[in-house]
């Protein structure tokens, strides 16, 4: 019977659901397919260290996946008490007619066990399409080959959304409950009438807070600008504090002060129904500013994660050739290993019965080293080299070693890669840095300061610079941590003050295909030898990685990237969508009072529909509209830090987050518009 | 008593005391709601006239069909059949967009519920009919000046209508109500929420617009002593015309009794006069 009753009720106010409806398998269906990208890989041909990378991603999804899940709940409980809120007279009158506040409470619960049930699995249903045409995405991201598409199921996603999202539900029937129970009758039963009493501001006080907020959100962009957000410190943090005071503030203050702004236009305000429309506004946002201050920060999130995330991208492929000039490089750090002179990667590796020959023809060892005295460190470079470099990119510690390299070292490995050698004299070195070709301005830094043609004491000697800066890679490795180096006649260097060591080769074979095949044969037998050797790990102290290798982590790190920014980022876009659309709606009611009163007063359905689609969309540009300001600021900032890995071509990705933001809003802004539409102008309800 | 002169009245001021120029004419007219095995007569067949100046009230026990002809007549409803002519106009043959400006321009309104939008100042409800029309702003401040000081509530013109007395509200509604020089003012139980010190307040404004502004009123009560003011009765039961009253040279109190009179005989309970 109860059943029946909230069935029919769910059936009744399906038109009030159906935005929480869709919202909430939106949700599903997102959590869904981005659990279940692991599974694509059976449509996929990968290799085993880009398998590693979406074992990475699997598990990086399940913490994102809690959080979106706190976020969904929040959301869903929110969403929920609205509807509560709506339905307060309903109770009143079910409890007036002898119904129990439990079995008020059990109606309760059963539609939200009946709405849940219902887009939990369309939601799923959704998903396990929808996870097919992602896979597209995925190969693309991972830059893998699809063999053929087929059906994919992922259990392990399904039974955890189930999971998830029951838990969801449950809470917001615990929490509909405990609502319920503390509601009166009285207040039930007077729940319709209007008692909502206007917060009136001083003007004074509304134009000081309007004030101070802007001074706050300029405070911030001003400071953030200046100090950059590589360094993770207090800086940053007060930069956020003074930015999200300074947007409460704003909503707080922004309607009254826009109030009194229009009213001083007489002309403007008493024009048509302006009045009305700012009033609205005005009353709506003076009780929401909390949730709109709020949404405007998850909107700046969503369009600083989509189009910087995916920025990484490109800012990745960039560096990679460079971290790639040999098939396959080791190198070892372990000083137990590097101050000994006798010890050399070669020789260690035939001990271990890995024959490098077996594969190649060439072997390059080399080294590099560091200076033995303290205060020869990179500052004696880069203090000079910073002048012409934005203060926002100076992200190396100037006290950390300055490294060196032999020049006939150098020479061997420009010649195994193909490069040029160079030729110093006596008193010459030449800068290096691995880390230029990736950083252009830091490059054009370094140029600059080899032409300044200014001398390096080195022990009390003093230098020519080399006139050219040196950037080819010399190690295959994702991250050399070499950064800035000086290449010294060979003379210079001890033997002894080795930071380390690495072996460089390329795969032995003339024709193309035949060189991948070692190269392919290389990386499982490399897999093979560490899994073997996994226990004298800590013995062996080497590390080796084959260019594939290196090339699919980085793909792979910037799809995991891409895909937790697209996760969060489309979370982030519905769920203030929802709040947005979800506080309009519940207030469809009062409106539709307000508005039956303009109609009687003789205002005809156009100017009515022209109010009513200007107050929804202002309600819905005011917080997009700070968070694009906020954005602007934010994205010339990250810009600057990734920047420093690579340049990246921000344009693209605004323009792809700046779509995907016009749809999704767009359709939560158009759903709103038109089922407002529909409750305050339905002609059967106009008394 | 020296009638004020309304200097925005916009129709001729001399022609308003000529009592036979006619402002409403209902003819005819009939509203039937269910369907052919249910049909329930709201209004079967009701004809009466309103003339310039007149104050009209429309009595009638609850279910006899007042509002929906009040309803009719404000355009809000529709009728089956008939016609109503304001100002000469037949707004049964109106399409919704001549509907919505006839009301703007020709029809005032006056709410048992007040019907103020809450989140605009008095000042603002009062002014609204007037920015729809599109008037001047500093012409319609002006007027909304002029009529808040004819129904005395110039001093609570910055205010909300939370932070008002009942009374108060429905003299804000009928400021707004009048606010257009409508040709009519339609009322639907303009005291229903007030208490007897308040509709005795708010019905002296209604009688002093009635007289020093020559305001057209055509009022919907159940309730007697409101009645007494009006200076014609039109008595409806059980969907049609049953009894008219004309107040003529009676005061108030023999108007009145006249009244009670006629309820009784309508067979409406004692209880709708005290």
């Amino acid at each position: 019977m109860f059943f029946k009753l909230s069935f029919k009720n769910v059936k009744k106010s399906f038109r009030d659901y159906t935005l929480y409806f869709l919202t909430l398998t939106f949700g599903v269906c997102v959590f869904y397919v981005f659990n279940s990208i692991e599974s694509q890989k059976a449509m996929m041909k990968i290799s085993t260290s880009t398998l590693q990378m979406m074992k990475t991603l699997t598990q990086l999804m399940g913490y994102v996946s809690v959080f979106v899940s706190f976020i969904l709940g929040f959301l869903i409980v929110y969403a929920n008490n609205f509807l509560v809120r709506r339905r307060k007279k309903e109770f009143g009158i079910y409890m007036i007619h002898g119904m129990e506040k439990g079995k008020v409470a059990k109606l309760l619960v059963s539609e939200t066990f009946l709405i849940g049930t219902l887009s939990l699995f369309a939601g799923l249903f959704a998903g396990v399409f929808i996870s097919r045409g992602l896979s597209v995405v995925t190969a693309k991201l991972f830059e893998v080959d699809m063999t053929a598409y087929r059906f994919v199921f992922s259990p392990g996603a399904f039974v955890k959304t189930i999971i998830y999202f029951s838990i969801i539900f449950i809470t917001v029937m615990v929490m509909s409950t405990v609502s319920i129970s503390k509601y009166k009758l009285i207040d039930l039963i007077n729940a319709e009438k209007q008692n909502e009493k206007p917060k009136i501001k001083s003007p004074v006080i509304t134009i000081l807070l309007f004030i101070l907020s802007i001074g706050c959100i300029g405070t911030a962009y001003y400071l953030v600008l200046k100090n950059g957000i590589i360094i993770l410190d207090r800086r940053l943090f007060i930069e956020i504090l003074l930015g999200s005071i300074g947007t409460f503030l704003f909503f707080a203050s922004l309607s009254g002060f826009f109030l009194k702004f229009i009213q001083s236009n007489k002309k403007l305000y008493f024009k048509g129904l302006n009045m009305f429309i700012l009033r609205q506004i005005n009353s709506r946002i003076n009780t929401t500013h909390i949730s709109i201050s709020l949404i405007c920060l998850m909107l700046f999130c969503t369009i600083g994660i989509l189009s910087t995330g995916m920025g990484f991208n490109n800012a990745m492929n960039e560096s990679y050739k460079y971290c790639t000039p040999y098939d396959v490089s080791f190198w070892s750090y372990d000083t137990s290993f590097t101050s000994d002179e006798n010890l050399s990667i070669l020789g260690k590796l035939n001990e271990y019965g890995f024959n490098l020959y077996n594969y190649t023809d060439e072997v390059v060892e080399t080294a590099v080293y560091k200076y033995a005295d303290e205060t020869f460190t990179k500052r004696i470079i880069l203090e000079k080299a910073y002048d012409f470099l934005p203060k926002s990119m100076q992200l190396f510690q100037m006290d950390t070693p300055l490294f060196l390299l032999k020049l006939s070292d150098y020479n061997k490995l420009m010649r195994l890669q193909g490069s040029k050698e160079i030729s110093l004299t006596e008193n010459q070195v030449a800068v290096y840095s691995d880390y230029a070709e990736s950083t252009p301005d830091l490059k054009k830094a370094l140029i600059k300061f080899t032409e300044m043609k200014d001398p390096i004491s080195i022990s009390g000697k003093n230098y020519e610079v080399y006139p050219e800066v040196l950037t080819n890679g010399i190690i295959t490795s994702p991250a050399s941590g070499i950064m800035l180096a000086l290449v010294v006649p060979d003379h210079m260097v001890k033997e002894n003050t080795v930071y380390m060591k690495m072996l460089s080769f390329n795969c032995k074979g003339d024709k193309a295909n035949e060189r991948k095949e070692m190269l392919l044969k290389i990386e499982s037998d490399l897999l093979e030898f560490g899994e073997k050797f996994e226990d004298v790990n800590e013995e062996l102290k080497l590390s080796g990685i084959t260019a594939e290798s290196v090339k699919n982590i980085a793909t792979g790190l910037k799809a995991v990237i891409a895909f937790i920014g697209i996760y969060l980022g489309i979370i982030f876009l519905i769920s203030s969508a929802a709040v947005l659309a979800l506080q309009q709606l519940s207030e469809a009611a009062d409106n539709r009072h307000r508005y039956n009163i303009l109609q009687k007063l003789g205002a005809d359905s156009k100017l009515i529909n022209s109010a009513l689609f200007r107050q929804i969309a202002i309600y819905f540009m005011l917080p997009l509209a700070l968070a694009c300001i906020h954005s602007i600021v934010g994205i010339k900032v990250a810009n600057d830090a990734i920047a420093d890995t690579g340049d990246i071509n921000a344009v693209g990705n605004i323009i792809m987050t700046a779509i995907l933001i016009i749809i999704v809003y767009g359709a939560y802004f158009l759903a709103t518009y038109f089922s407002s539409k529909n409750i305050i102008l339905n002609k059967k309800t106009a008394n | 008593m020296p009638k004020i002169l309304d200097p925005f009245n916009k129709h001729n001021y001399h022609e308003q005391n000529n009592n036979s120029k006619e402002v409403l004419r209902v003819v005819n007219v009939e509203k039937y709601y269910g369907n052919k095995g249910n049909l329930t007569k709201a209004i079967d067949n009701v004809s009466f006239s309103v003339n310039e100046g007149e104050f009209v009230g429309i009595m009638g026990a609850s279910g006899s069909g007042k509002t929906t002809l009040l309803n009719c007549i404000s355009t809000i409803d529709n009728v089956t059949s008939g016609h109503i002519y304001i100002r000469g106009k037949d707004i049964t043959e109106m399409d919704s967009k001549l509907l919505s400006r006839f009301r703007r321009e020709e029809l005032g309104f006056i709410f048992q519920d007040y019907n103020l939008l809450d989140t605009l100042t008095c000042f603002e409800n009062i002014i609204l009919p007037l920015s729809i029309s599109g008037v001047n702003h500093k012409e319609a401040e002006k007027k909304v000046e002029y009529v808040a000081k004819q129904l005395e509530i110039a001093d609570i013109l910055s205010k909300y209508p939370y932070q008002l007395s009942g009374g108060q509200r429905q003299r804000t509604a009928a400021a707004r109500a009048i606010i257009n020089n409508p040709s009519i003012v339609l009322a639907d139980e303009p005291t229903g929420s007030l208490d007897s010190k308040a509709s005795r307040m708010l019905l002296e404004s209604l009688e002093n617009l009635n007289k020093n502004l020559n305001t057209t009123i055509l009022m919907v009560t159940h309730d007697a002593f409101t009645a007494s003011y009006c200076s014609r009765i039109i008595f409806i039961k059980d969907g049609k015309l049953f009894n008219e009253l004309i107040k003529g040279e009676n005061t108030r109190k023999e108007f009145f009794n006249r009244i009670i009179d006629v309820i009784t005989l309508l067979g409406g309970d004692a209880g709708n006069v005290l």
